[in-house]
């Protein structure tokens, strides 16, 4: 053979795979309304940047004729190139070769990838589109699964994972994306999620539910808690990664990017002063106190629709990447329960790992009551919360904007918990317990009459953030308007701060 | 379809802000429900038209509880 041959031979063998399960599958897959895999990471890298590696790699299955089987590029794309000028490492299934499915050296491609974007330490993307084991190749598909979620594991905390459900998800494929950082799903009909189908829930339970009731994108970003993003198509599903990584530091061993910032770091907003009612039993929305604040009015929201009574979310302050949690008064009064400690606790940690600074935004009236938090255990799920902050070694900065009672306001970032600054509205009101319950324990053996006026007196002297503030247990008492010049100020003030933790293999956070 | 508006947690309903047949959209109001200390607004998550209320004023509610059906 010629160089001339081989170089054809080398074009030929290189179509065959790109046209992945040939032109027919690839046609059927459009036809449902999704991107191809290849067409995936075209939108996610820029142009002429991706590499691929692993071009050529087959099956070696020869159990029920798979020998005779090809299977172009093992059902996978995967390789390297560059978002908005930034490595990244990315595998995509492809559903038309064979439905996706994952055998033993579909797998090591994507074992590969995690290796390789470990070491150079660069994000991860998944883009998972699969219809599950490939059951020929039997236990080889099954260690295939058990190799991803040990490099899954390894890579947590070390480069930010991140993967989208853009086609069936079942049964074990499952668990690689729950152990990486982010889940985003496509809102279609084609991405779905669940351990079990509806055709083994019903003969096993008797339940009947459609596959997208079962594990759509709407059940997993509002129900479960399983997703964290949502999209209405591929495209967009992929515009949200590339704006989720423009928040991210490439690996641990980095601080976030700054971006250039136009919206001035001295900024007061007028408006922040008629947001919070005078009425405190009357709520606001969270949400837009801090858009007043952050940069441009930009944030980047993890997990919108679950436990919407706390806010999660990325933003910068003056282009510096920070990681917000805040109380949601517009929902169930902004009380921390079950999920929403659930919630922030994983946020924050994945800030931590990840040296983002974390904001807290304080309005929260305590725990959830009740026998439903109480047998679910909110004990332990609450417990979450207050190990994570003092645990995070992070810029740690806490606005109190109104109630930080009890609890929960321990719960949301104190000074105890290790805030490096805590900072209150001069509406703050920072107490053990709300004023009529505190009253009716201390002046228990007084008339109603009296007890009123007490209640007025308490609200008067201990609704304030003044009693804290004389102890100091809060550093500073700021005109609402100025938060945003404090923040950044205090940012910067912190830029470098370093905090050791005792020398443990790891510590037993409460699960 | 009829989509069925929850309580999101226990407490007592404080002002019922629609009436049977009245046309919603997504995000409006439908009532405050009183928990936590705090007049909680109650959300309509679908647009189209209240068939039933479930509660009155006044009435305790558990989570989950049905308050609206909205056709």
């Amino acid at each position: 053979m010629t160089t001339k041959e081989k170089l054809e031979q080398l074009r030929e063998k290189s179509r065959r795979v790109e046209l992945g399960g040939g032109e027919a599958a690839l046609e059927k897959v459009k036809s449902t309304g999704r991107l191809t895999a290849r067409e995936r990471l075209a939108r996610l890298f820029d142009e002429g940047t991706f590499v691929e590696l692993d071009k050529f790699v087959t099956h070696r299955c020869t159990n029920f004729g798979m020998d005779k089987v090809e299977i172009p590029g093992e059902g996978v794309v995967t390789g390297y190139g560059q978002v908005n000028g930034r490595f990244v490492f990315a595998y995509a299934q492809d559903f038309s070769a064979v439905g996706g499915s994952l055998g033993e050296m579909h797998a090591l491609k994507i074992c590969k990838c995690l290796d390789r974007a470990m070491s150079a330490k660069v994000p991860i993307v998944g883009l998972n589109d699969s219809g599950g084991a490939r059951i020929q190749e039997g236990v080889d598909s099954l260690a295939g699964y058990g190799r991803i979620f040990y490099k899954n594991t390894m890579a947590s905390g070390v480069i930010p994972q991140i993967c989208a459900i853009m086609g069936p998800s079942a049964g074990g494929a499952v668990y690689s994306p729950a152990l990486m950082d982010f889940i985003f799903m496509v809102k279609k009909d084609y991405a779905q999620m669940f351990i079990t189908g509806p055709q083994v829930v019903k003969a096993t339970t008797g339940e009947e539910v459609t596959a997208v009731e079962l594990g759509g994108a709407l059940t997993h970003n509002q129900k479960s808690g399983v997703a964290h993003f949502m999209a209405d198509s591929d495209e967009e599903c992929i515009d949200q990664i590339k704006n989720l990584l423009s928040y991210l530091p490439s690996s641990h061993l980095e601080k976030p990017p700054v971006v250039p910032c136009n919206d001035p770091p001295d900024r007061r907003e007028e408006n922040l002063l008629s947001i919070v009612p005078d009425q405190s039993n009357r709520p606001y929305d969270m949400k837009k106190l801090i858009k007043m604040i952050v940069d441009n009015g930009e944030i980047f929201e993890s997990q919108r629709l679950f436990a919407p009574n706390i806010i999660t979310c990325f933003a910068r302050m003056n282009g510096q990447t920070v990681g917000i949690i805040a109380n949601q008064p517009l929902y169930m009064a902004g009380c921390l329960d079950i999920n929403s400690s659930d919630k922030a606790a994983r946020f924050i940690r994945f800030c931590d790992c990840f040296n983002i600074p974390i904001l807290t935004f304080v309005d929260v009236p305590g725990y959830l009551p009740g026998t439903q938090q109480e047998f679910g255990g909110i004990i332990r799920h609450g417990a979450k919360l207050l190990y994570v902050y003092p645990e995070a070694t992070v810029p740690k900065i806490t606005i109190v904007i109104r109630k930080a009672y009890g609890g929960a306001y321990l719960g949301m970032c104190s000074g105890q918990a290790g805030a490096d600054i805590v900072m209150a509205w001069p509406t703050a009101e920072i107490a053990v317990m709300g004023a009529e319950g505190a009253a009716n324990i201390i002046f228990r053996k007084e008339s109603e009459e009296e007890k009123k006026q007490k209640i007025e007196e308490y609200i008067n002297n201990f609704y304030t953030p003044y009693q804290a503030a004389s102890r100091g247990l809060i550093e500073q008492v700021i005109d609402p308007r100025d938060t945003r010049p404090y923040i950044i100020k205090a940012l910067k003030m912190l830029a470098n701060k370093k905090e050791e933790r005792p020398w443990k293999k790891h510590g037993n956070i409460p699960l | 379809m009829s989509t069925e508006i929850t309580a999101p947690m226990p407490g007592k309903v404080a002002k019922i802000l629609v009436s049977v047949g009245d046309k919603v959209t997504e995000d409006d109001e439908l009532m405050t429900l009183e928990a936590m200390k705090m007049e909680n607004p109650i959300f309509s998550t679908v647009s189209g038209t209240v068939k039933e209320i479930r509660v009155k004023e006044g009435d305790s509610v558990n989570a989950d509880q049905v308050l609206f059906v909205i056709e």
